[in-house]
């Protein structure tokens, strides 16, 4: 519909009429009222387990912990599984990134800006594959991975990351791609630019918000996968869910708080760095079927 | 638009790692060569994986020195069935395994046949008493034992129960204090459950569903359930049974709850490293008893390096080694105890070690989590 | 906006079928074949790339013939009371996930759209973090606020009354995937409102209708195709979640996820399990269905299709 006009718009003048929304008591009582429940709701389980990294112990029902030490960080950062495993997540989650893109984009691209057969229904397939619970798929994978040789090996791990991002790297972009007016393509090809170069110039530029958005989904995703990878990965490639859960369920819940505030940090940076383009309208066009 | 450093910097990182991990990706694979290294699959509690980490792979590298003992663990046994799915398909397609040594799913291994035959490959063996041996299925090899006992907070509990039927009372007369976790999830629980069933079984049931499946024998339970049913109001928050003998522990610690059944190697390392209290003692009931078991070790059939892997497997059933099992983990040693040191006898002579109460058979044992889970929680 | 017709040549059209098999093709191998062989194990075939899974597993109905299917393992599971109950929670709590999150984000998309202020920016700031905390460690997370001894309680007790214990129930899983899923749908519905124009909501206010209405008339009718999309994703995401539920959940009901999984590892049931993958796959359908349903309905009405 208007998604050119409206993005054209964009960092509009908000609705300075409707300001007085905010300037009544009531809207005033209201908004702290859903801005402390908000809060304490995101926020309040991330701190309470976040103090607890740096406690002795903490008994039931004081507001704060029995005493401070920093000494369950030394025991993370001993334990070179814990490292291990966080390091290997982080160079999972890039290198997934990179090849989604790599096999995606030109997809996502064609899906965009050529109309071929069965387009609609490939893109909906794409969905809809990825709705069956994994946990079904366990055994046929094994097998299948075993007849290809790809049981324990980097590449196996890295397509199973892979198909958990397929449906970022292609509905987004391609969304992303179609709302490139082609005026703009069509003028610079009649000024004697060649196809790639106005790729490069015109078409990725303008489409990069939401490739970006694309990209941070799929790295999010990637982080986050946890069963697929111990299937095929295991025993050389033990990533930081894995970890996780035993952590979780075997050691003091410090260790656990430790190993979740080094987690959250680069999520945290990663989230500071690209707020603005998450923020934007990128997610939304990039679901909606056209 | 203006080029953000950000955005170049995401596109290009990416790149180079991708560079960087394939050439570090193909070199982790370890030198395979030759019968000079194997790779143990372990799986339990990280008391297991302390022990084989710093005590048995240690011991046998020095031992044998040029060998290389690698472990996998998976802490939990929560991807038990994917490594087992892993290991059936690879021996059925007659590939690497990627695993010489089981320690842990033998008995699901076992009764797939995936591991090879002993036959005289392991002389310690014969130190091992036979029933044990044969419980734990074709080709498992016992190593270590362990039994489950009843903990409590003797400064809250000054008398606590002896037989089974005490300690149902005891349940019944102090709401919220005990609990046991889900069958599926560990063994203290489901040892507790088992007692339970068992209370209400013939013997002679009973030995035949120890040793082989016999499904229709599972009907001797239904007074059992109902038993168990009956406690979920006195359980520690009207019927929560957490997922783990680590998480039951942790209950116990933090006093939010006075007893509970604990593994016994669990319980004593957790009081020497003093993340369970003092105060707590542990001692076992009788009428039935808590069952204990072995665990086993395996060689899988689609090993490569299978004369290495008996050599591990014979290794840790010496003297030497099973005391240190024994002093480490405060697991009971597999080997007969007249081998041991009178230290070591003296150990336990209490838990009656060599005399454990065995296990349901592995599917019956598969059983009785779904049967549990059918009619307890909830009820 | 649809691909325009003057380049459709048909070497043109299979260029861009190139183009996009790359994808297509691995999803195709390693996802869409499993779930044939998944769900050719469930109607009982138990052979080829099942015969591993099959070694040991109990309690299978089996085919003898490929070409034959029996519907018998989905016939035990449906009489199975435990079955009935876990999948009818799980489906409440996935509507009940999804709207209490749509609920949210709409409050924080309204007050975004129409406020500028700091306000409206910490909140949707807010919003968005748990996207960036792995889920195991949101599980832990909620579990340790809402626990016996958790926050909730701490407070409750310091100010002199007992609340409730949510940790381990069927609240807590609520929770949970409210905590988790949030993020996304709040882009969604965010991104949704802003599309719609100033000058509407503007012309709305002119000719006098209140902020609710302007709300209900102008801005929701626009915004409708998001909050479909956030709203299908949210349920599907939480028809099958399991880490959240296993971590904060109780015994019984259990979601269907924590289900699978216990029957494949603990109870050594695997046919039932991939039996509940399938249902669950096709009630995931069911809601997919309604947002291919609202794509076409907004893509027919504004002459896209």
């Amino acid at each position: 519909m208007a998604t050119v006009a409206s993005r054209a718009g964009a960092p509009r003048a908000r609705g300075r009429a409707l300001s007085t929304v905010s300037s009544r008591t009531s809207g005033r009582v209201l908004t702290t009222a859903l801005v402390l429940v908000l809060g304490v709701f995101i926020l309040g389980p991330l701190l309470w387990l976040g103090v607890r990294a740096f406690a002795t112990g903490w008994t039931y029902p004081s507001l704060g912990p029995d005493g401070w030490t920093m000494h369950w960080w030394q025991a993370v950062f001993d334990d070179p599984n814990l490292v291990s495993s966080a390091v290997l997540s982080f160079k999972l989650a890039f290198v997934t990134m990179a090849v989604s893109a790599l096999v995606c984009l030109p997809a996502a691209y064609a899906f965009a800006r050529f109309d071929f057969p069965g387009r609609r229904f490939f893109l909906i397939g794409l969905f809809a594959t990825n709705a069956f619970p994994k946990m079904g798929l366990f055994v046929a994978l094994a097998s299948l991975f075993y007849t290809l040789g790809l049981m324990s090996t980097f590449i196996g791990v890295v397509i199973i990351h892979l198909m958990g991002t397929v449906v970022f790297m292609t509905w987004i972009p391609a969304a992303a791609f179609a709302a490139v007016p082609r005026a703009y393509e069509e003028a610079a090809r009649d000024a004697g630019a060649g196809r790639f170069t106005v790729l490069r110039t015109v078409t990725l530029p303008l489409a990069l918000p939401g490739i970006l958005v694309a990209l941070i989904m799929s790295f999010l995703a990637s982080f986050d996968e946890a069963q697929g990878t111990y299937l095929v990965g295991s025993p050389d490639y033990v990533t930081m869910p894995t970890q996780m859960y035993s952590l979780v369920l075997n050691y003091p819940p410090q260790v656990a708080a430790v190993f979740s505030i080094l987690l959250s940090i680069p999520s945290a940076l990663l989230l500071l760095l690209v707020r603005k383009h998450v923020m934007g309208g990128q997610l939304a066009e990039g679901f909606q079927i056209r | 638009m203006r080029r953000s450093p950000v955005v170049a910097a995401a596109l290009l990182a990416p790149l180079a790692l991708t560079l960087a991990s394939c050439s570090s990706g193909s070199s982790s694979a370890g030198t395979a060569g030759g019968g000079t290294s194997v790779i143990v699959a372990a799986s339990g509690d990280t008391n297991v994986q302390e022990l084989w980490q710093q005590t048995l792979i240690p011991d046998f590298e020095k031992a044998h020195p040029g060998t290389k003992v690698t472990l996998t663990f998976d802490l939990h046994g929560n991807n038990d069935q994917q490594n087992f799915a892993r290991l059936a398909a690879a021996t059925q397609q007659k590939k690497d395994p990627g695993v010489d040594l089981v320690a842990s799913f033998t008995d699901k291994a076992a009764s797939a046949g995936l591991l090879a035959e002993v036959g005289s490959k392991v002389p310690s063996l014969a130190s091992v008493d036979p029933k044990v041996v044969a419980a734990g299925g074709a080709g498992a090899i016992p190593y270590r034992a362990s039994s489950v006992l009843l903990a409590y907070d003797s400064a809250k509990v000054p008398a606590p129960p002896k037989t089974l039927a005490d300690l149902l009372t005891w349940i019944k007369a102090h709401p919220g204090r005990f609990t046991y976790n889900s069958p599926k999830s560990g063994g203290s629980g489901q040892a507790f459950v088992v007692s339970v069933l068992d209370s209400h079984t013939a013997t002679a049931d009973r030995d035949q569903m120890t040793t082989g499946y016999h499904k229709d024998l599972e009907k001797d339970w239904a007074p059992g359930w109902a038993q168990l049913a009956s406690l979920n109001a006195d359980v520690f928050q009207k019927g929560v049974y957490p997922n783990g003998n680590n998480q039951v522990l942790q209950l116990l610690s933090s006093g939010q709850i006075d007893m509970a059944p604990v593994w016994s190697d669990q319980f004593i390392s957790g009081q020497a490293a003093g993340t369970i209290p003092a105060t707590m003692k542990a001692q076992q009931i009788a009428d039935p008893t808590f069952t204990g078991g072995a665990a086993y070790v395996g060689v899988t059939e689609a090993s490569k390096h299978q004369d290495l892997a008996f050599q591990v497997a014979d290794f840790m059933l010496q003297p030497d080694e099973q005391a240190k099992i024994a002093e480490k983990i405060a697991g009971y040693p597999a080997i007969s105890m007249s081998r041991m040191s009178s230290q070591i006898q003296q150990k336990f002579a209490a838990a009656a070690a060599n005399t454990l109460r065995p296990g349901y058979n592995p599917d019956h044992a598969s059983d009785i989590n779904n049967l549990w889970d059918q009619n307890v929680p909830g009820k | 906006m649809r691909p325009t017709p003057t380049q459709s040549t048909l070497k043109h059209r299979l260029g861009g079928l190139a183009l996009a098999s790359p994808p297509l093709l691995l999803v195709t191998i390693f996802v869409g074949f499993p779930i044939v062989v998944a769900v050719a194990y469930s109607l009982g075939h138990t052979g080829g790339p099942n015969a591993t899974v099959s070694l040991i597993a109990k309690d299978q109905v089996t085919v003898d013939a490929w070409w034959k299917q029996s519907p018998g393992a989905y016939g035990v599971l449906l009489r199975d009371e435990r079955f009935r109950r876990d999948l009818l929670v799980t489906v409440l709590v996935s509507l009940a996930t999804t709207a209490i999150v749509l609920v949210l984000a709409w409050v924080i998309a309204l007050y975004v759209r129409l406020t500028d202020t700091w306000v409206s920016r910490l909140l949707s700031a807010l919003a968005v973090i748990p996207m960036f905390i792995p889920v195991v460690i949101a599980s832990w997370v909620i579990l340790t606020f809402y626990a016996s001894d958790g926050f909730v309680r701490t407070v409750a007790d310091q100010l002199g009354f007992t609340a409730p214990v949510w940790g381990y129930t069927t609240t807590a899983v609520v929770i949970g995937l409210v905590w988790t899923q949030l993020p996304f749908a709040t882009l969604m519905v965010v991104s949704g409102v802003q599309g719609v124009p100033d000058a509407l909501i503007e012309a709305g206010r002119d000719a006098g209708g209140s902020i609710p209405r302007v709300v209900w008339s102008v801005v929701a009718p626009m915004a409708l195709v998001p909050t479909v999309i956030a709203g299908t994703f949210t349920a599907i995401g939480t028809l099958g979640s399991f880490t959240v539920p296993y971590f904060t959940g109780p015994n019984a009901p259990k979601m269907l996820g924590v289900d699978m999984n216990d029957y494949f590892q603990s109870y050594n049931l695997p046919q039932s399990s991939v039996v509940m993958a399938v249902v669950v796959f096709v009630v995931a359908s069911g809601f997919g269905a309604v947002y291919v349903w609202a794509n076409y309905r907004s893509s027919a009405s504004t002459g896209r299709v």
